[in-house]
């Protein structure tokens, strides 16, 4: 009798586990395990001990654990503590499909608007127009010239990453005198140390964020910035990358994988808010608190990519600057304005951003983006 | 839970069902939770609940193995090697003399592999300050608590370690490793428990005083701060009120008392913005 008992036990907590999985908890097999354990070893009458038992088991993030009670009072009901037949469960919380709809406009909307354009940049062929098409300013390109552009920009970008990890290994000289190697080199020569091993400096790679500006005025320039962000991967110990307008969005999930176009479909579905208005500071703020602390130390390089033109307070912006240049290495503010001849950085937010960026770079073309490469 | 409070620390039933967890199940346990808010204290009364000893390594960003698992005493050696100069031992032999035992240095790591007689805490503290080379080593030692020292060769541990490690989320930790452990989230505490918190620690405490240091703190932690106050300022914020001797909170204490709750130019600044005067009232 116990036995069976027992066994219906075990049977609920496997279908329980199956239910929080797909409920958004991120365990495995190896989890269901523990909390079967788990159960054994406790009184699973308490109910209370029980839950707790199973949250500590199951849990592995804090959104885990706050999401937990829910679940746990979804499937074995709000006070017995015998589950609920699981099927009729499946509705349950946390229905994340997303919004579909409103985004493909980061994709489509670029040819429309060039389409027609007819200035600098005509289509252009042949190996001469390699070099052309480095010079083109994002926004003056023909859509014909478009395939071209895309595959030679990933193409050189991931070139530049390549001849930057090759500089800091070079530059990784023996500094320190590496006491274990040496000693154990001098047994054969009878205790003296003749030949002394060395302990390079590690290369330390930097981490990099990239924030993204994809608001209407900079629409012509999002795509190649995406790419810019994709391509530094290589390089970069880490790479997280975010979108905002007057929110953010993470895409560093997206863009880690090997096939971009895939990449970039998804993330016309993720974003919202295309091409809308801009704040920046606002959007920095969002950024501080929820990912700030994780993502900024002394070693990460922020980027931030964008036009300035900012339709919320110059004070904010500011003052959310200065604490990510607290945490932070350095920022670099890449505006593609900058491409323009009689540009001055006199836009408000620009105004108030300055005394907070390190390097202020233009990034309208193929190879302001290229020449980056000193800086990072 | 009853046992942890007597030795002075507050738990809540879920935390308690995660310690009687490792214990039984022999698993690591991951706390997070925000600074101060007791993570280490959990391995350090564990440990003397089951009377036994806590060994603690302190990460940090380019902690590597030589000072979390153990080196080798490189002056004792090249004494050892000059020593043997004069004797006929072969090069095998003086090799196996001085990667003994003897010369080896044990760090915390390698000493809760090596406890003799009973199993040690072990308190990894702060693990997401390390790095993830550190993590993925460390995935190893948790899964077989074994150590291999090229020299020597495996060292089994004899009695396996409770582990417990604590994070304060400033980056996110590899799943192997969570996926390896039970996890506990601290939360801010509620006003009671924080009140059986500073009872237990201040027992010299008026009760009243407590409540209004108390209810103070809880009030600034709403405020939006940078690093909002853990229960560790509680007690200090408390602690320091006693010792200017003040029988009460008024607006001067507060001031005097700013550095223990904000910890920051711009946390204290904000805090002065928030008025003395409204935090008071929400003190009574």
């Amino acid at each position: 009798m116990r036995q069976e008992q027992s066994e219906r036990l075990a049977a609920s907590i496997v279908e329980f586990c199956r239910f929080v999985r797909m409920h958004g908890l991120s365990g495995d097999l190896r989890q269901t395990l523990t909390a079967l354990e788990a159960a054994k070893t406790i009184d699973a009458g308490n109910r209370q001990t029980f839950a707790a038992a199973l949250q500590a088991a199951l849990c592995s993030t804090k959104d885990e654990w706050d999401l937990f009670p829910q679940l746990f009072a979804a499937f074995w009901g709000e006070s017995q503590s015998r589950p609920r037949s699981a099927s009729g469960e499946r509705k349950g919380p946390g229905n994340t499909q997303g919004r579909e709809a409103g985004s493909s406009a980061f994709l489509n909307q670029h040819s429309n608007e060039t389409a027609s354009q007819d200035g600098e940049g005509k289509a252009v062929y042949g190996a001469s127009a390699q070099q052309r098409l480095k010079k083109v300013d994002f926004s003056q390109l023909p859509c014909d010239d478009l395939a071209s552009l895309e595959e030679l920009s990933l193409r050189l970008l991931r070139r530049m990453s390549l001849r930057l990890s090759r500089r800091l290994t070079i530059s990784n000289l023996a500094d320190r005198v590496d006491l274990r190697r040496s000693i154990r080199r001098s047994i054969a020569h009878g205790g003296e140390p003749i030949v002394l091993a060395y302990k390079g400096r590690k290369p330390r790679k930097n981490k990099l964020v990239i924030f993204l500006d994809i608001s209407g005025s900079m629409n012509l320039y999002s795509l190649f910035l995406v790419r810019f962000a994709y391509a530094l991967q290589a390089r970069f110990k880490r790479v997280d990358t975010f979108l905002f307008s007057t929110n953010v969005v993470e895409i560093s999930d997206l863009l880690r994988t090997r096939h971009l176009p895939e990449a970039l479909r998804k993330l016309a579905q993720r974003a919202a808010g295309w091409s809308g208005g801009t704040k920046i500071g606002e959007s920095l703020q969002q950024f501080n608190q929820r990912y700030g602390r994780k993502l900024l130390s002394r070693d990460t390089v922020f980027i931030i990519l964008s036009d300035g033109w900012d339709t919320g307070e110059p004070e904010v912006l500011a003052a959310q600057l200065r604490s990510v240049k607290r945490r932070a290495q350095r920022i670099l503010w890449l505006n593609p304005l900058l491409g323009l001849k009689d540009y001055q950085p006199i836009t408000r937010g620009m105004a108030a951003a300055l005394p907070y960026v390190d390097v202020f770079a233009p990034a309208h073309n193929l190879e302001s983006l290229l020449a980056l490469e000193r800086f990072l | 839970m009853r046992s942890f409070e007597r030795l002075g620390y507050i738990a809540d039933r879920s935390l308690a069902t995660a310690v009687y967890l490792i214990a039984k199940l022999r698993k690591p346990l991951l706390i997070e939770g925000h600074a101060g808010l007791g993570k280490t204290e959990v391995a350090k009364v564990l440990a003397s609940m089951l009377e036994t000893q806590l060994i603690r390594l302190q990460c940090y960003e380019g902690l590597d193995v030589s000072s979390a698992v153990y080196e080798w005493n490189y002056q004792k050696q090249l004494l050892a090697i000059k020593i043997q100069e004069g004797t006929d031992q072969t090069v095998e032999e003086k090799e196996r003399h001085i990667f003994s035992r003897e010369f080896l240095l044990e760090r915390p790591l390698l000493q809760s592999i090596l406890a003799q007689d009973a199993s040690p805490v072990l308190l990894i503290d702060e693990i997401d300050r390390a790095d993830e080379a550190f993590e993925a080593f460390l995935l190893e030692l948790l899964s077989d608590f074994q150590i291999t020292v090229p020299e020597m060769g495996t060292i089994q541990a004899r009695h396996i370690p409770y582990v417990v490690l604590t994070s304060n989320r400033t980056r996110e930790l590899s799943d192997a490793l969570k996926r390896r452990c039970l996890y506990h989230w601290i939360d801010y505490p509620s006003f009671e428990k924080e009140m059986r918190i500073v009872r237990a620690r201040l027992p010299g405490i008026e009760e009243e005083l407590g409540m209004q240091v108390v209810r103070y703190v809880q009030a600034v932690r709403q405020l939006d701060l940078a690093k909002p106050p853990g229960v560790a300022e509680t007690l200090d914020c408390a602690q320091a009120v006693v010792s200017l001797g003040s029988r009460r909170l008024d607006a001067e204490v507060i001031e005097e008392t700013m550095g223990c709750v904000a910890k920051s130019m711009e946390d204290g600044a904000k805090l002065k913005a928030a008025g003395t005067n409204k935090l008071l009232s929400q003190t009574s």
